[in-house]
């Protein structure tokens, strides 16, 4: 298995809910006018507490200080696990749930904080820059390293040891939503613009019909993670969830947000899942 | 629309089919411009050709990739890549094979829908159909669909957890069960399948190229490249693979897989589509590949883009010209001097290895005089025919007379009628003295399918043949000869209307082939004459640059000179140096060891205008990036910057490079001098006060090699050629210290003393 350390620096930003119309300008120009600025990475996520944006350091500088803008003052770097043909084709499981032990467990053990980002290709797991040594050299055993520099891949290796701490465990909230999870081609973003501009910004309601790449109409469940915003220097909260996932060999979607966890497990899992996380609550209070 | 770049797909059986995918796919024929069938849908090609629209088919929305069936039949079966990553079977035109018709309409979904990317065929077994689709996070993105499985749809889309839409539950056309899945996360651009092993399928992944074996799924070998664009398999090199990245296009062989054998210089537009020459001409070896490549202009209009192609297609076969024309006769030429001369040397009557006709005729003896007939007749001619062993041996090197003793032109002849030159053949059998023959050729070649019907009224002329010195025959005929358009036409009527001994009507016809001229001349001139006329030809020869005139001069200092002149005329290194690897030891004058040395650098240049198209097969490639060195002045071939780019050319007021116009980082340093490679010599140490009276040219010369960039093939140490000449001249080890590589003594020309420095 490799890990590949993306060549971005990412910022995670939030913007509150009534605070979006001030940058609707930077948002479009992020999203649909993609050749006129420098940004390589970016991220929306709507959450009903509020917007959670992830961006390089090009893109950061498109959005203006202001009051509703929150941002977390560390550098993130995206990390990507790559499979290089070796791995089993076994499990089904698919998502955070395959690396759960691999890298999320072990990270969680050095104390490492992780932003997880789910997208329909693959998961970014997003560390600090100030724990890179720690990351490498905990996942050295499992991985080859591979750090990318202006798209040639280096070989990273390190030496460096940390400690261990037990996480908390935090509630959950499973909402009756169901999700589509999809992904577009990068060559119709225009001709859809408009219909994503009006959901983005002026309505809710996604038009029904309208992602033509969604044949495999699987839908999703969430379970949101933390009661109070979670911060972002606790670790170990991904692994207390994806851990029983990948034990029960159930595929995820995990993405992050400035304040809350989510995670989209299968509809058809979502009793046992339930279960399961409520035993996980309930085991702490009674040992 | 869904925003693919339009493609063109040749058929696979007919050359004059292809078929445009844009929105939709269209069939289309090539054919000459106004004929009868000129009618709407017709678009002009070129000033003959047009094509016309045969049939169209937009059934099958969001298009991205298309392949063609590689089979007879069904024939005009096409696979379709759509954007959802579906893959479906559909047809053009009408198909009465039922085969077909079952065919038509299946489609193949993989289980996360993703965009497919690219489609290969399998050439073996056309049953298998590759599909390179996006990553997605839990999928694989290289699947291989069996078209003629039959399916349980109920129990797979269960197992699958598939949940199509009500639309798509026309199950019996849906498969969704593929036979192999491989790639998994990652997103596959391009594929192809090897024809060495029809179970080894080489993909462009996103970030190397992979070849999967079907035996064995789990193993794959793989390259880190970026080049991944566009793989695609030399069909007559199966070892042999292109890929490109942007504008550039990297050559691997499978055999040794880590790195591109050749990374072809840039392109100014990114590339699309890149592929190999499919046909090869008569005679051409099947080593002589040939790589074409185009850049679609970004323009919507489909016609126009056809425009392009085909343009650009005739400008590869041009490039297939030159390539034919240059490089492979000599080579041809060199290997049958060199057996034919160690066949003559076993006979041990002189050594006249690697020496040319020149040498060979010079030390003509024992000629004898004959007057033959004309055969088939009685007639006695009056021209005096001349035999020796030494003429029958340069007869052979022409090519008139096969291997032995045998000194009948009549395989000659039939190789000849074979490759349909019959102008050519005819001479030849007239001055065999076959008139019969040369009518029958001529006749023959008449009635060949495209045949000039002209060559009958030749042959009528010929047959009117006399010897009586004042007839009207003569007389017309060696006024209207200068007429004929044919060289070789023009020469049977010279021979045959002109005096014995005096046939300068046949030997100063310069488009006349030079081995022709020269086998004649051997025939027919007399001791006295033939090497006068050698002597003569061979100056011409060497003035021009011409490289037959290696037939003349062989590998001796003619034959270097006249190499020195090619170069110097063409830039064309590659085939110098191709053919000064047989430069035997014996040589030693200085212009050999600077062009044995010289071509062996792996520079190549050419400032021609006409040989631009000339594909740079060998150039200096960066350590770091893997890029020509060169590669920045390649795309503006024509503007003679050539060598001087990296100060080669030896002027000093040239601006110097001294880093890889592709990487920026620092070329390799002259091992002596610690300057890096691009810096001119600021002083020759070689030369020091003693050789100050060598004469001013011969310095200038000098001057310009000593800035030319030389190494080791064994220990990769070197430097400036001067540098290094100097070195060695006085050591026997590499120049770079700990290094113990005795390179001068590994290169054979290293030996070799200048013969005027002694």
């Amino acid at each position: 298995m490799d890990l590949h350390i993306l060549d971005h620096r990412l910022r995670v930003t939030s913007i509150s809910k009534n605070g979006l119309v001030n940058f609707t300008h930077p948002l479009i120009k992020l999203i649909f006018l993609r050749n006129r600025t420098r940004c390589k990475f970016f991220s929306l996520t709507e959450t009903p507490e509020n917007y959670t944006v992830v961006l390089d350091e090009e893109g950061f500088k498109e959005l203006r200080p202001s009051e509703h803008l929150q941002v977390e003052s560390a550098i993130w770097l995206p990390l990507n696990v790559v499979s290089n043909g070796s791995a089993s084709s076994s499990s089904q499981a698919v998502g955070v749930t395959k690396i759960a032990k691999s890298v999320i467990a072990p990270l969680a053990q050095q104390h490492v904080s992780v932003f997880m980002l789910s997208t329909y290709q693959t998961d970014f797991i997003l560390v600090k820059e100030k724990d890179l040594s720690v990351v490498v050299s905990t996942l050295e055993e499992e991985f080859n390293i591979y750090k990318e520099e202006g798209g040639e891949s280096v070989p990273v290796h390190c030496q460096d040891v940390s400690n261990a701490i037990q996480p908390t465990v935090h509630p959950v909230l499973i909402p009756k939503n169901q999700f589509c999870v999809m992904s577009l081609d990068p060559d119709t973003l225009p001709s859809i613009a408009t219909t994503l501009i009006d959901v983005l910004f002026y309505s809710s309601r996604f038009p029904a019909d309208l992602l033509f790449t969604s044949s495999s109409g699987e839908l999703w469940r969430m379970v949101r993670i933390g009661g109070q915003p979670l911060g972002f220097d606790e670790c170990g909260i991904v692994a207390q969830i994806s851990q029983p996932l990948a034990d029960s060999d159930i595929s995820a979607y995990y993405i992050s947000t400035f304040s809350f966890d989510h995670a989209l497990v299968p509809e058809e899992d979502i009793v046992s899942v339930t279960d399961m996380l409520q035993h996980q609550r309930n085991e702490p209070a009674t040992s | 629309m869904s925003g693919s770049k339009p493609d063109i797909l040749w058929s696979p059986h007919h050359p004059d089919r292809y078929v445009i995918c844009d929105s939709e796919l269209g069939l289309y024929r090539i054919g000459p411009v106004g004929s009868a069938e000129a009618k709407a849908g017709t678009l002009p090609l070129s000033e003959e050709t047009a094509a016309t629209l045969l049939a169209i088919n937009s059934d099958t929305p969001y298009m991205k990739c298309v392949a063609w069936y590689p089979k007879h039949e069904p024939e005009c079966l096409l696979a379709v890549g759509q954007a959802n990553g579906r893959v479906v079977l559909t047809s053009l035109g009408q198909s009465h094979n039922s085969a077909c018709k079952e065919l038509v309409g299946k489609e193949f979904v993989p289980k996360h829908a993703r965009q497919c990317n690219t489609l290969a065929w399998n050439p073996v077994d056309s049953n298998l159909l590759a599909a390179g689709l996006d990553k997605h996070r839990a999928d694989f993105s290289v699947l291989i669909w069996d078209i003629s499985s039959k399916l349980s749809p109920e129990t797979s889309v269960a197992a699958e957890k598939i949940r199509l839409s009500s639309v798509d539950l026309d199950s019996s056309t849906v498969v969704t069960k593929p036979l192999y899945e491989l790639g998994q996360n990652d997103a596959c651009l391009s594929l192809c399948w090897l024809l060495r092993d029809p179970k080894l399928l080489l993909a462009g992944m996103h970030r190397n190229l992979a070849i999967f074996d079907l035996r064995n799924t789990s193993q794959k070998t793989f390259v880190n490249t970026k080049a991944i664009q566009g793989v695609t398999v030399d069909p007559h090199f199966h070892d042999r693979v292109a890929s490109f990245f942007e504008g550039q296009v990297a050559i691997w062989d499978l055999r040794k897989f880590e790195k591109p054998v050749l990374t072809l210089t840039e392109q100014p537009k990114p590339l699309t589509k890149v592929g190999w020459c499919g046909k090869l001409t008569k005679g051409h070896s099947n080593n002589d590949a040939l790589i074409y490549y185009f850049v679609f202009w970004p323009c919507k209009c489909s016609f126009k883009m056809i425009n392009v192609v085909v343009s650009l297609l005739c400008a590869c076969i041009m490039l297939h010209g030159l390539h034919t024309v240059t490089i492979p006769m000599q080579v041809s030429h060199m290997k049958q001097c060199a057996e034919d001369m160690e066949l003559k040397l076993q006979g041990n009557v002189q050594s006249v290895v690697y020496s040319g006709i020149k040498n060979i005729v010079k030390t003509t003896s024992g000629t004898t005089e004959t007057r033959r007939c004309w055969s088939g007749s009685d007639r006695q001619t009056d021209v005096p025919r001349y035999h020796s062993e030494e003429r029958c041996l340069a007869l052979r090197l022409c090519g008139w007379i096969s291997r032995g003793t045998d000194t009948d032109v009549e395989n000659f002849l039939r190789s000849l009628e074979q490759e349909h030159e019959w102008e050519r053949a005819a001479a030849v059998a007239l001055f065999n003295l076959d008139i019969r023959r040369a009518i029958q050729i001529l006749n023959k070649g008449a009635m060949a399918e495209k045949g000039d019907l002209n060559l009958n009224v030749v042959a009528m002329a010929l047959s009117g043949y006399t010897d009586e010195k004042s007839s009207l025959w003569r007389e017309m005929c060696s006024s209207l000869r200068l007429q004929l358009k044919n060289p070789y036409l023009c020469i049977m009527f010279a021979f045959l209307t002109s005096e014995p001994g005096a046939y300068d009507g046949v030997l100063y016809e310069s488009s006349v082939a030079v081995r022709d001229r020269v086998a004649f001349a051997c025939m027919f001139l007399n001791d006295a004459q033939l090497p006068r006329y050698i002597d003569r030809l061979t100056l011409e020869m060497k003035e021009a640059g011409n490289l037959e005139g290696i037939l003349l001069t062989g590998l001796t200092k003619d034959g270097v000179d006249l190499m020195e002149s090619y170069v110097d005329r063409t830039g064309d290194v590659q085939t110098a140096s191709f053919c000064m690897l047989k430069v035997p030891r014996q040589i030693t004058q200085k212009s050999a060891l600077h062009a044995a040395v010289g071509f062996t650098f792996m520079f190549t240049g050419s400032y021609q205008p006409t040989f631009v198209f000339v594909l740079w097969q060998v150039f200096v490639s960066c350590n770091f990036c893997g890029k020509s060195i060169s590669y920045s002045c390649s795309t503006i071939p024509h503007q003679g910057r050539g060598f001087s780019q990296y100060g080669v050319s030896g002027s000093p007021t040239k601006s110097k490079v001294t880093s890889c116009p592709g990487c920026r980082k620092p070329l390799p340093r002259c091992a002596l001098c610690l300057m890096n490679m691009g810096t001119p010599v600021s002083n020759c140490q070689g030369t020091g006060k003693s050789d100050e009276k060598v004469d001013l040219t011969r310095e200038n010369k000098l001057a310009q090699f000593n800035n030319w960039f030389t190494w080791c093939h064994n220990c990769r140490h070197g430097g400036h050629a001067g540098h290094m000449l100097s070195w060695f001249r006085d050591h026997t080890e590499c120049p770079v210290s700990a290094c113990t590589c005795k390179c001068m003594q590994l290169d054979t020309t290293g030996n070799l003393v200048p013969s005027d420095s002694s």
